[in-house]
């Protein structure tokens, strides 16, 4: 039985070794995408079984005679004891947002090799482990959050720097999520009536749960479900009416400030209203279409359209400036390491683990199924043709201004498209133009879409379900738009809370109101900008969101260095600091790029440098708005410098840390929860 | 089959918060009305919009 089990995992990790030696060495032809599927899935399978067995049994030595903090702390709400399969559910859709769709779709225009081999990478070694380690840490510490774990085992000093950096990063989060919303429905009618229409539906499920038919949330949520499908439908017939459509074909500016306003009005609202029924809808809607969207390519199995490897590896891309490396990294987040996971496994999830054993499956299981999401959006964003793809993609300014010029400069560069190809496409899914539709939703629209029809409805439904997809990514992020706003909101008034008492009470509604505008103003602010920028705001805010959640992950990781040392001294240090040094060496570099490349394209301040040159010059041709636009390039330099700086200190100071326990200078004191032996009845998981 | 179902429909409830009310009515001994949900959705509710959800 166990040779059996031997050559099992044996076949598994060698099916894994070709699979990924195929796709990697493929040239010059299609792959079919079922080679990124088992690549992906034998990668995952060989990981969990083998490093996550290892990080669970001999570095965090997980003790299910332990009792959790579900279990001590029992209250029948917070701490609460779940089945393990059901917290892996609640886990992954708490961890599983846009990023890992939208990340991958962008940084396919290095081609599919680099971010697959990034998301597949980076999952095993690096982003499970994180959320591994720090949903064990939080775990045995009673359910505590990233900064207050990093106050406690680093210092003051880290502890207060997270907390800034994590509301920066918010800030730019949040502005970047609207942009990509913006970008899928700026001249949609369809898009835009479908994604208005969510908000009555939302409401109307508040007051159903709250007068009518109160705690019948499956009930309300299958009934929101079906109003949505409706929804989706009406919105041809929106889009065909001389007399409606221009009420929802909305200019990018409209759209901005259309979600800046929804952003504050979900922030201050009753959360039973808008916000509560919005993120039960979100969360159904996420899961089936995930669900639907693994069988449809396992069902259709595509083949790749784009190469392995496209010429924009030097740094010449038009969807973002910058070379393979270090951009590929920090675009795809989500995918493979995202610091934003830390929060969530030191949120709720720890509160809910029954025994320490399942921190395992929920911790590093849930992270490789969600970088098998990033792996999908891959595949979607893949099976389009690179030229459909890069006319989608590219802004104005990298292509040309009109439908023309673009075809002329996307084929030029090899990849063959037409003008009528992009306009045939863009009226059989019921859109005026699908030509600069940057930001990564529409193409990823397009791809799921085609993969959706094929499986079932064929073409005539293609226009459905790319609207049912840009509801899907639309309603996804709007969800995390109203929340992040209302959780910045919580952060500022905690922090003004201190300066003036009132400002820190939420039920005081001056301070509730002063701090939503503040917040709704700070994203808002950065989202502007990206309508106006240039080269497309995408190019400016998406490595901008990926260095931050990436500098997140770093701080992550140097608490997760912290414990481990604590615990083992330098013996299992590689385990967090091989995957901390690797994303500080490319956070550190694509910061410094950013901020100081004299590419126009690529750096904030020579971009700052050649708007400035043209004002000298007299050729800007408007004046004021450039002189906005300078400032904004060098608001993001500053802001770059910021988090740098930001997570300098916390490497700083952990290093001080882990130099005096290594000296032996320092007590090597971890804050753990003192043992105590579990009652928990087999009966009761 | 049945096994898969129960899990799916126990995933579901717990999704939509149904589960944890069942918890919170057992654990304070009290009964369902119109005033325990909306005392129980709005701490819920209160808790759950302070935690960032990921990007």
């Amino acid at each position: 039985m166990k040779l059996l089990a031997h050559l099992f995992w044996a076949a598994v990790a060698g099916a894994a070794a070709f699979c990924l030696g195929a796709i990697a060495l493929n040239r010059g032809e299609h792959i079919n995408s079922i080679w990124l599927v088992l690549a992906a899935a034998c990668s995952y399978a060989t990981g969990y079984r083998f490093y996550s067995r290892f990080l669970a049994a001999r570095v965090l030595a997980l003790d299910d005679r332990r009792a959790t903090p579900a279990e001590r702390l029992r209250d029948g709400q917070d701490f609460e004891p779940t089945n393990k399969w059901i917290l892996f559910g609640h886990h992954f859709a708490a961890i599983a947002g846009p990023g890992p769709l939208v990340g991958p779709v962008l940084a396919a225009q290095f081609g599919y090799l680099p971010g697959t081999l990034w998301i597949i990478i980076g999952a095993v070694l690096g982003g499970a482990a994180q959320d591994f380690v720090i949903l064990f840490a939080s775990m045995r510490r009673d359910g505590k959050s990233l900064g207050q774990m990093a106050r406690e085992e680093i210092g003051k000093v880290a502890g207060f720097s997270a907390l800034i950096t994590v509301l920066l990063i918010m800030i730019i989060m949040l502005a970047v999520m609207a942009l990509v919303v913006v970008n899928a429905l700026k001249g949609s009618p369809w898009g835009a009536f479908t994604i208005a229409a969510t908000i009555p539906i939302a409401v109307f499920m508040g007051l159903y749960l709250r007068y009518w038919r109160p705690a019948k949330v499956l009930e309300c949520s299958a009934i929101g479900v079906v109003l949505v499908m409706a929804a989706i439908f009406a919105g041809r017939s929106v889009a065909q009416s001389a007399a409606v459509a221009p009420l929802f074909t909305l200019s990018a500016m409209a759209l901005a400030i259309a979600i800046i306003v929804y952003g504050f009005l979900a922030s201050a609202l009753p959360v039973w209203l808008l916000l509560a029924p919005r993120g039960y809808l979100s969360t159904f809607v996420k899961l089936g279409v995930i669900l639907m969207l693994g069988v449809g390519i396992l069902f259709v199995r595509p083949e790749l359209q784009l190469p392995a490897f496209t010429r924009f590896v030097d740094g010449t891309g038009p969807i973002f400036a910058g070379k393979i490396f270090p951009f590929c990294f920090i675009t795809i987040a989500c995918g493979s390491i995202s610091g934003f996971h830390a929060l969530i496994a030191s949120g709720t999830t720890p509160k809910m683990i029954a025994k320490e054993g399942h921190a395992r499956p929920i911790g590093y299981g849930s992270m490789v199924l969600e970088s098998f999401v990033a792996i999908m959006a891959m595949i979607a964003a893949c099976v389009l043709q690179p030229g459909v793809y890069f006319a989608v993609n590219s802004p104005p300014s990298a292509v040309g201004s009109t439908p023309a010029a673009a075809v002329a400069t996307i084929s030029s560069w090899g990849f063959p498209v037409t003008v009528p190809d992009l306009t045939g496409l863009a009226h059989e899914v019921g859109e005026q133009t699908l030509f600069y539709r940057t930001g990564g939703a529409p193409s990823l629209a397009l791809g799921m879409a085609r993969i959706f029809a094929t499986s079932g409805g064929g073409r005539a439904l293609i226009g459905f379900w790319y609207h049912f997809a840009i509801m899907f990514e639309a309603l996804f992020i709007l969800t995390i738009l109203d929340t992040g706003t209302r959780v910045g909101r919580f952060m500022l008034q905690d922090f003004l809370g201190h300066v003036w008492k009132p400002l820190g009470r939420t039920s005081w509604m001056p301070g509730v109101v002063a701090t939503s505008a503040a917040m709704v103003g700070a994203w808002g602010y950065f989202l502007i900008q990206g309508v106006r920028d240039p080269l497309g705001g995408i190019n400016s805010l998406w490595p901008l969101f990926g260095i931050s959640n990436q500098l997140l992950a770093a701080i992550a990781l140097s608490l997760a260095t912290t414990i481990l040392l604590k615990m083992h001294g330098a013996k299992y240090l590689w385990i967090t600091c091989a995957p901390l040094a690797w994303l500080v060496t490319v956070t550190f570099t694509a910061a410094w790029q950013k901020i100081f490349s004299p590419l126009p394209a690529l750096g904030f301040l020579a971009q700052a440098d050649r708007l400035e040159a043209s004002l000298r010059a007299g050729t800007a041709a408007d004046p004021a708005a450039t002189q906005t636009l300078i400032f904004n390039a060098r608001l993001d330099a500053v802001l770059c410098g910021v988090f740098l700086l930001l997570v300098t200190t916390i490497l700083l100071d952990s290093m001080r840390v882990w130099i005096g326990i290594l000296r032996g200078t320092r007590e090597a004191r971890v804050c753990e929860a003192p043992f105590v032996l579990s009652q928990l009845r087999a009966e009761e998981l | 089959m049945k096994r898969l179902g129960r899990f799916i429909l126990a995933l579901l409830r717990e999704l939509a918060d149904e589960s944890a009310y069942q918890r919170h009515l057992a654990a304070h001994g009290r009964v369902h009305s119109t005033a325990e949900w909306r005392r129980f959705s709005e701490e819920r509710q209160r808790v759950r919009s302070a935690m960032p959800k990921c990007c």
